[in-house]
């Protein structure tokens, strides 16, 4: 009995060993790569830093150019309503057909057209002023923001002629005959919409996504196409031996970069918002990471050099980290599309980040998500391992 | 520079190619599949935002507010909620976007002519959407507000609705959109994507042919042969342009009859810039077979350097007079947004040769100097 315990021990002694030793040789041969190397630590830096200071949606000074037949002061006053931060004027034009140019060149945005005689109008008051105004929404998402905003600038002008009106009518009290109801939007975990916030931890996941899986599904096929495979198979290692040293190492060093692009960029550049727990949020992305590197080695199998695991891992994380839930809102994809991504470790990660970081969320409302992550990534790697085993057989 | 020699070597590339069957089918495929995917998914139209009302009134004035939120086809109705805890961690979740907090006493308020506030909860992780989202509140708002107030005026003055109307909202505004009349995310982006797969497939595929040849060590044959670096490169590049524009013209397919995006332009011009872009773009593809001795190295960086150039310095998502000046700098050095222009222009604008003249200009000079000095980036010997 004891013999035999002993025995046992020193099994799992010897496999601790193997995999160590195998899991080093893993780290030597990536920290022999300079150019992989010095290619993730810029992915993790420099990247997420251009990243977060490139792109902002929001419509900013759009050039809108007018043409005014009315010259009176209503008139006036509506055009100087298009004012910075969204709007900027670009000049007064003579025609509308020179409007329409403007707008073809792309050097204006917006086109204002005032009709003649709209003071008098607005003033008799028996039918509602027209003005025109034509947007390039060759952008659809600007032009519907430069949409938005000037049907807000017209509300309140309403508003305020409205009141003035009356003001006059009603003989003093000015407002109180008309009841107004007023919109108070509060926009909650990002309230001043701070764009660098979103982009930075979705540069990151990106970064997460696209490194382990193709870091350790192009380590096994190297290892295919040199030969060096059989080596490992004709050594006393089980496949499990071969496959998980590779996930381990890439674990370790996804949360290194991890701890590099936030500590090093996100906090002190961005200061992103740490409101939830930081433990939790590295122990998901080595979870996170667990779950690609098996996405990777599934993907290996299937393939016999480094070209064709290339091309196979752009079809599959492409869409992954497009249709997650970082560049396009999930509700927004049809119904189909939404349940087929169920199936991406990403869209799961990303509530899981996102829910840390800037929602302050806790395992308690997370934990579908991370169980989610956890069954899928096992899932894969169990098939990786399968198919590994049978490939050589 | 012998013609006989790089046909012989254009000839071998093609052949290396079609013989892995895998690698042939997926140079086709993969551009097809992501642009089907990826036209599905990059749609910037913020549509089924979910949405929940929380009504401390009951009252009719309250649903009749409601429910031109709960109708409206941007937002998917999740119910009503109880309080705003609720809101609060259905939000936390990631479950809810919207909420509308309607508070007490909004019915008598609003007949007896006080002034009302409604409370507005938005999600503000996602800042993409948010501004759009904000945009649909304070328009769907705008409406039935504008609505309770001609209604209510109507019954104190005792005139039909139509004229309290005029009262109530003297001036109108038509807005008519132009180039993309319904402002359809999938004209916007259809086009954009031909441009977006096209910047990083083609030095991927450059920059795997180049290395491969030194990972194989078959480039041993290049350095001790008579073939030169510029017919060694010229023989390179030409199976990889064909096949870079081919996909090109297959994506504009895909985008114009499959997605439906106008074109517009001139057919003529859209295919010259293509090409001259796709020449112009195996310059990072050279650089990168430059600077890196494996396969997997080369792949990593034509994706992820191509997936940058591609979505931040080719005035994709936000024009490049927008961006900050190292950035803008950066994108006027490379070849995607001079492309962008051409395929905007072409697609939903209409734009011909007079005004998409210069993009070809400045691709043209790109590709000549790629064809120049590219050899010279070549070495014959390794550095030991």
């Amino acid at each position: 009995m004891r013999a035999r315990l002993r025995l046992a021990l020193r099994e799992i002694a010897v496999g601790g060993r193997q995999l160590t030793a195998l899991t080093l040789k893993e780290f030597r041969q990536l920290l022999r790569d300079r150019v992989l190397l010095s290619f993730i630590v810029y992915l993790f830096s420099a990247n997420i830093l251009l990243a977060g200071g490139s792109q902002t949606h929001d419509l900013s000074r759009a050039p809108i150019v007018v043409h005014d037949a009315d010259h009176s002061a209503a008139s006036r006053e509506l055009i100087y309503r298009f004012r910075t931060p969204y709007f900027r004027f670009a000049g007064e034009v003579a025609s509308a057909r020179e409007g329409m140019a403007r707008l073809e060149r792309g050097d204006a945005m917006l086109f204002l057209e005032i009709p003649e005689h709209f003071d008098q109008v607005l003033q008799r008051g028996a039918e509602p002023a027209s003005v025109q105004l034509l947007i390039d929404t060759s952008k659809a998402t600007r032009g519907y923001l430069a949409a938005s905003y000037s049907a807000q600038i017209l509300a309140i002008l309403n508003q305020e002629w409205v009141e003035a009106r009356l003001g006059r009518i009603g003989g003093g009290s000015s407002g109180a005959s008309q009841p107004t109801l007023e919109a108070r939007p509060r926009i909650w975990f990002n309230p001043e919409v701070n764009e660098p916030w979103f982009y930075t931890i979705s540069e990151l996941l990106t970064m997460l996504t696209v490194a382990c899986v193709l870091l350790p599904a192009s380590a096994m096929v190297r290892e295919k196409e040199r030969g060096t495979i059989e080596q490992l198979l004709v050594s006393p290692l089980t496949p499990f031996q071969v496959i998980f040293p590779k996930v381990l190492a890439m674990v370790a060093v996804m949360l290194a970069g991890t701890a590099l692009a936030f500590f090093g960029i996100l906090q002190p550049v961005f200061h992103v918002p740490v409101r939830g727990s930081l433990g939790l949020f590295f122990a998901m992305t080595a979870l996170y990471a667990f779950t690609n590197a098996g996405l990777g080695l599934l993907a290996a199998t299937f393939a016999r050099n480094a070209a064709q695991v290339g091309m196979l891992l752009l079809l599959i994380t492409m869409p992954v980290v497009v249709l997650s839930g970082t560049w396009t809102p999930m509700e927004s994809l049809p119904p189909l599309l939404r349940t087929i991504m169920l199936l991406s470790p990403l869209r799961h990660f990303v509530e899981i980040a996102y829910g840390i970081l800037l929602r302050g969320a806790g395992l308690d409302t997370l934990w579908d998500s991370a169980l989610a992550m956890a069954l899928l990534g096992t899932g894969l790697l169990a098939l990786g391992s399968w198919r590994f085993r049978r490939q050589f057989q | 520079m012998n013609l006989r020699r790089v046909l012989a070597l254009a000839a071998k590339e093609w052949r290396e190619v079609l013989r892995d069957r895998i690698y042939f089918a997926l140079t086709f495929l993969l551009p097809v599949i992501l642009m089907l995917v990826l036209g599905y998914g990059m749609t910037h139209d913020v549509e089924n935002v979910p949405l929940a009302v929380v009504d401390y009134d009951h009252s009719a004035s309250s649903r009749e507010y409601a429910q031109h939120f709960t109708g409206s086809r941007y937002f998917a109705y999740q119910g009503t909620m109880r309080d705003v805890r609720e809101v609060e961690r259905a939000m936390l979740d990631g479950r809810l976007r919207v909420a509308i907090i309607i508070p007490e006493q909004f019915h008598q308020r609003l007949t007896a002519g006080r002034p009302t506030e409604v409370q507005v909860l938005l999600d503000g992780t996602f800042t993409i959407a948010v501004r759009t989202i904000r945009g649909y509140v304070g328009a769907i708002h705008a409406d039935a507000a504008g609505e309770l107030a001609t209604n209510a005026l109507a019954r104190k003055l005792g005139v039909p609705p139509d004229r309290a109307r005029v009262v109530v909202q003297p001036l109108n505004i038509e807005t008519r959109y132009l180039y993309n009349e319904e402002a359809k995310g999938v004209w916007t982006i259809a086009p954009l994507l031909v441009m977006f797969i096209l910047t990083w497939t083609t030095p991927l595929l450059l920059g795997l042919g180049v290395v491969r040849e030194k990972e194989t060590g078959s480039i041993y044959n290049l350095y001790a042969s008579t073939v030169t670096r510029a017919e060694f490169l010229v023989g390179k590049l030409i199976p990889t342009i064909s096949m870079s524009f081919l996909n090109g013209m297959l994506l504009w397919c895909l985008a114009a009859w499959y997605f439906g995006a106008p074109f517009r332009g001139s057919f003529p011009v859209f295919a010259l810039g293509t090409l001259l872009f796709v020449t112009a773009s195996c310059g990072i593809g050279l650089v990168i077979s430059l600077v890196t001795r494996t396969q997997q190295a080369a792949l990593m960086l034509s994706v992820i350097l191509g997936m940058l150039v591609a979505s931040e310095y080719s005035g994709m998502s936000t024009p490049i007079s927008e961006l900050p000046p190292v950035n803008a700098a950066i994108a006027h050095v490379l070849p995607a947004m001079y492309y962008t222009a051409i395929v905007e222009g072409s697609f939903l604008k209409g734009a011909g040769l007079t005004e998409l003249g210069g993009n070809l200009a400045v691709l043209a000079v790109q590709s000549a100097l790629i064809l120049c000095f590219g050899p010279l980036l070549l070495h014959k010997r390794t550095r030991t």
